[in-house]
């Protein structure tokens, strides 16, 4: 007997997001990314398309981070030392985007510099993040927004008690802005409230809704994310934006991919753990509606890469 | 800056001066023109509206008026300050009925329409003539009294006190054996025996008052009613900060407090303080002693009940969360530590569970939402936010924990709602500039509740805040700046206040008015949710509370406080508590319809439910996250 799958209509779809702008756009990028236009829950082909497949960004530092995890080191190497360089390596290694992670060490004018060296060094639409202090932020995103106008960089991270000065100059040099807020489906809406209270279009905003490695909060990043495009799905204009998340970020805070003296035996191959650990976190979010995933190691991003490849064909 | 306004009225002329930010409804009622407002000067209704024909004023809302109205020079006089010298006309086809204005301070009292002293009234006098004794009639005092008790006015059975003996006799020679007792007899069984409580010699005047008084203790305020059970008047109210608030704000502090060692003590010495300056204070406005009132009638949250008797209050914060008591037996004023008569009766209202207590059992009678036809909902707003949705058959009700901010505490420069207090702001969009108005109308010193609910609304509606409540430092205007805790907003600069020192609403202010507002918002949406009904379907909103007769509709909604309905379904009834004290002080039968009332509700508790948090952080937003919720203040933020 034929089964008919019943078929899901929805009110409302997520917009379309674009980053980077080419030549013909105003800007300089090789090719520009859009993600977002999803009208149905991730991946059910029968009911919809995707529009837009998730894409891949890599976290890069302004300078060579000393917190990350020495398997990081080893396979980035020297590269880390000159982030055009780790950026010319993060598009080799696959990424669609590179997000350049500013340090409060940075000043306005070398952070300016080193923005237009990594625009310089890879033809990849780029997401530019301050160092995550308010002030210090503002102080660096605002030369860099302006230094790049027309590029339609990605300016993060705004958050709920600081988002004016970043959304002023996005508005003012036509950037997308990043908006972060706690695992929260309403602190989610209220933040792109506020920011397109300010005039700024919806279609140059994406969610970030935070998310938690696995072990660490994953279900609850997960079901929020859920959340948010089930209300985009019924129609909530407010939470019909595509989403970025950082697993990469979450999973090596992580001990078990962080570290590999001193852990249980039975935790087993540190390396092989670790890449793991991102890949998990990261897959969980690509199933739940994420559409850019920023990750840290290249095999990851292989990995992850093949799985979203898999979930489209199918 | 003064200025003239000048009224044009049925042919007559008439003109004051008053000062910029005068509403056009005070300046017409100081120049002798009435201007009826029968929505209570809300902008509401429309009938006040006046035509402007020369001068400047500022229209604050044109809710009622078709723009081609506001073009010709319409305004509404209640929504409307003077700005310079102005002509008005006001239209001589408004038949203007004059209303009695509302006293601020005192709350308007009716006396029970049936109010029968002899009939309801527990407390009553009762005259004696004793026969004297002689060397043949030995009998003595307290046996002689009994005697005159059961002949002369049918009480076969007494009970006093020991002080009573040892004043009996001295009283019993002094009046020369005329006497006359105040007593306390059970109205509902008359068989018990009829508690004696004091001796007067001679005939006391049946007219002359009889004092009690109904308290309502809130977690910050407390309130104090003195009454004259004979006529039923309240003759003084009186109401301060409650002295433990020292000791923490609210009531899970309170109890935590508590539960130190001395805590307990403490706690009650310094709520019966409160109590005692308040029975001081109130009887001196009415040349009485304290000594002279026979009787307290007790309302307050659970916790405020358990606090003041000093009984362990330790359950009530700790799951399953239990009172120790829900509803105390009636005990005397020494026992319990009110100077009022030491033998007199402290009648402690009974409650319903840990957060809904005799406060809200006593509003719910004085509501009348026990009789409603149709559900309505009830809310007290104060330190707790309690709510009752309900009707004549059922009655369910949950409790959430606001904060004291609507009540002035807890704010940098909050404050009660007396003399200097600023009730009402308005803020020019363009400039920023305030206007406001002050109690008693000098010099401002503070914030009251219904003001910081204004300035909340005001400063949202303008820009100088968002929907979060960032200030908007990027205004690049001096009344808006960097403070201590974040952004400010200077509502007064230091040249015009009492202090000399700016009085500003900070970030931190914000957050706690957001929260207690979202508190709650949240805490009815669940309850309707939880019976099924939707909010839009209550009849009516009772809101009680201390702040509630003063609050504005508009502005609650705009910050998305109450739901948004129309203004007509809204009625303030002001301190319901108090109000249901006083009625169960006066009247036994009421006071019997308070247990019936703690019975009847069902009681929700929020923690066991995981839906709150979400409806909380939901309403932690101006005025709501889901702007459908508020198509009014939608169409607001589009003017």
């Amino acid at each position: 007997m034929p089964i008919e799958i019943p078929k899901d209509k929805w009110p409302g779809s997520i917009k379309k997001v674009t980053l980077g702008a080419t030549s013909a756009e105003g800007g300089t990028r090789a090719k520009s990314v859009t993600v977002g236009g999803e009208t149905t829950l991730p991946y059910l082909h029968f009911e919809a398309p995707t529009p837009n497949k998730p894409v891949i960004a890599i976290e890069i530092k302004s300078h060579r981070p000393d917190d990350w995890s020495p398997l990081l080191g080893e396979v980035w190497g020297d590269a880390m030392n000159d982030p055009a360089q780790w950026a010319k390596k993060a598009e080799e290694a696959g990424a669609d985007i590179i997000v350049l992670a500013l340090t409060l060490a940075d000043s306005p004018e070398d952070a300016v510099r080193i923005v237009k060296s990594v625009l310089a060094a890879t033809g990849l639409p780029l997401i530019v993040w301050g160092p995550g202090q308010a002030e210090k932020d503002n102080d660096l995103l605002v030369p860099i927004a302006e230094a790049t106008k027309g590029e339609k960089l990605m300016l993060g991270i705004c958050e709920d008690k600081n988002y004016r000065t970043i959304v002023a100059t996005a508005m003012a040099n036509g950037h997308v802005i990043q908006a972060r807020t706690p695992m929260d489906v309403n602190l989610a809406k209220q933040l792109n409230i506020l920011i397109t209270d300010m005039g700024l279009p919806a279609d140059r905003i994406m969610m970030d809704p935070t998310t938690g490695a696995l072990g660490y909060g994953i279900e609850y990043g997960y079901s929020v994310m859920e959340r948010l495009r089930l209300a985009a799905l019924q129609g909530d204009s407010m939470t019909q934006l595509p989403m970025i998340v950082t697993p990469g970020f979450e999973a090596w805070k992580a001990k078990e991919s962080k570290v590999g003296d001193g852990v249980p035996e039975a935790w087993g191959d540190w390396k092989f753990r670790a890449i793991h650990w991102e890949t998990l976190t990261a897959v969980a979010l690509v199933e739940s509606g994420a559409d850019i995933i920023v990750l840290r190691h290249p095999e990851s991003v292989k990995r992850v890469k093949e799985t979203i490849e898999e979930l489209i064909a199918v | 800056m003064q200025h003239t306004v000048s009224f044009t009225h049925e042919e007559k002329q008439s003109s004051v001066s008053v000062p910029t930010g005068t509403m056009l409804s005070d300046a017409a009622h100081l120049a002798g023109v009435e201007i009826g407002q029968p929505c209570g000067g809300q902008g509401r209704c429309g009938r006040c509206a006046v035509l402007v024909t020369d001068g400047n004023v500022r229209r604050r809302s044109t809710l009622r008026l078709s723009p081609a109205d506001v073009e010709q020079g319409y305004a509404l006089a209640c929504q409307t300050v003077v700005e310079g010298d102005v002509l008005i006309n006001v239209p001589p086809q408004e038949k203007i009925e004059r209303r009695l204005t509302t006293d601020r301070v005192v709350a308007e009292v009716t006396i029970p329409a049936d109010y029968d002293f002899d009939q309801h009234q527990s407390i009553h006098r009762v005259y004696l003539e004793l026969t004297p004794p002689t060397m043949e009639d030995q009998t003595d005092d307290w046996a002689r009294l009994q005697t005159a008790l059961r002949t002369q006015a049918n009480i076969p059975e007494v009970t006093c006190s020991l002080h009573f003996l040892q004043t009996l006799g001295k009283t019993l020679r002094d009046g020369e054996w005329q006497v006359t007792l105040v007593v306390d007899r059970d109205m509902e069984f008359p068989e018990k025996p009829v508690r004696l409580i004091e001796v007067f010699p001679g005939r006391v005047d049946d007219y002359s008052p009889l004092w009690g008084c109904a308290i309502d203790i809130g977690t910050t305020t407390v309130s104090l009613w003195l009454v004259d059970l004979v006529s039923g008047h309240v003759r003084a109210q009186v109401a301060e900060y409650n002295g433990q608030i020292a000791r923490g704000e609210d009531v899970i502090s309170r109890i935590i407090y508590s539960g130190k060692a001395g805590g307990e003590q403490e706690m009650r010495q310094l709520v019966l303080d409160t109590i005692n300056e308040l029975v001081e204070t109130a009887c001196k406005r009415v040349n009485a002693k304290p000594e002279d009132v026979m009787k307290a009638t007790i309302s307050g949250n659970s916790t405020m009940m358990h606090l003041l008797l000093g009984i362990p209050a330790g359950s009530i914060r700790l799951s399953p969360f239990i009172t120790a008591v829900n509803h105390p037996p009636v005990m005397l004023a020494k026992e319990v530590g009110i100077n009022i008569h030491h033998g007199g009766a402290v009648d402690c209202l009974p409650g319903v569970a840990s957060y809904v207590g005799a406060d809200i059992t006593a509003g719910v009678l004085s509501s009348g939402l026990e009789h409603a036809e149709h559900v309505s909902l009830f809310i007290d707003v104060g330190t707790n936010g309690e709510m009752v949705l309900g009707n004549r058959d059922w009655l369910v009700t949950c409790a959430c924990s606001a904060g004291p901010a609507f009540e002035g505490a807890g704010v940098v420069n909050g404050m009660r709602a007396t003399q200097g207090a600023i009730e009402e702001v308005w803020i020019n969009g363009e400039t920023f500039e305030p206007t406001y108005r002050v109690i008693g109308g000098g010099k401002p010193k503070g914030i009251c509740g219904s003001g910081l609910i204004s300035l909340l609304a005001e400063a949202f509606l303008t820009g100088v805040i968002d929907k979060a409540g960032n200030v908007n430092l990027m205004a690049g205007n001096s009344r808006v700046r960097e403070g201590a805790h974040g952004g400010e907003y200077v509502l007064a600069w230091g040249a015009e206040s009492e202090s000399g020192e700016d009085i500003v609403l900070t970030r931190v202010d914000i957050d706690n008015l957001l929260r207690a507002k979202a508190a709650i918002y949240a805490g009815f949406s669940i309850l309707a949710d939880t019976v099924g009904v939707p909010l839009e379907m209550a009849d009516r909103v009772l809101v009680g509370g201390s702040f509630g007769k003063y609050i504005n509709v508009e502005k609650a909604v705009q910050i998305g406080l109450l739901p948004d309905m129309e203004w007509s379904r809204f009625e303030f009834l002001g301190n319901t508590s108090v109000k249901g004290a006083y009625a169960a002080l006066l009247d036994w039968r009421m006071r019997d319809r308070i247990t019936e009332i703690a019975k009847r509700m069902t009681y929700i508790e929020l923690s066991a439910d995981n839906s709150f948090y979400d409806a909380f952080t939901s309403a932690l937003f101006l005025p709501h996250t889901d702007m459908n919720k508020f198509p009014s203040v939608a169409a607001a933020l589009e003017r």
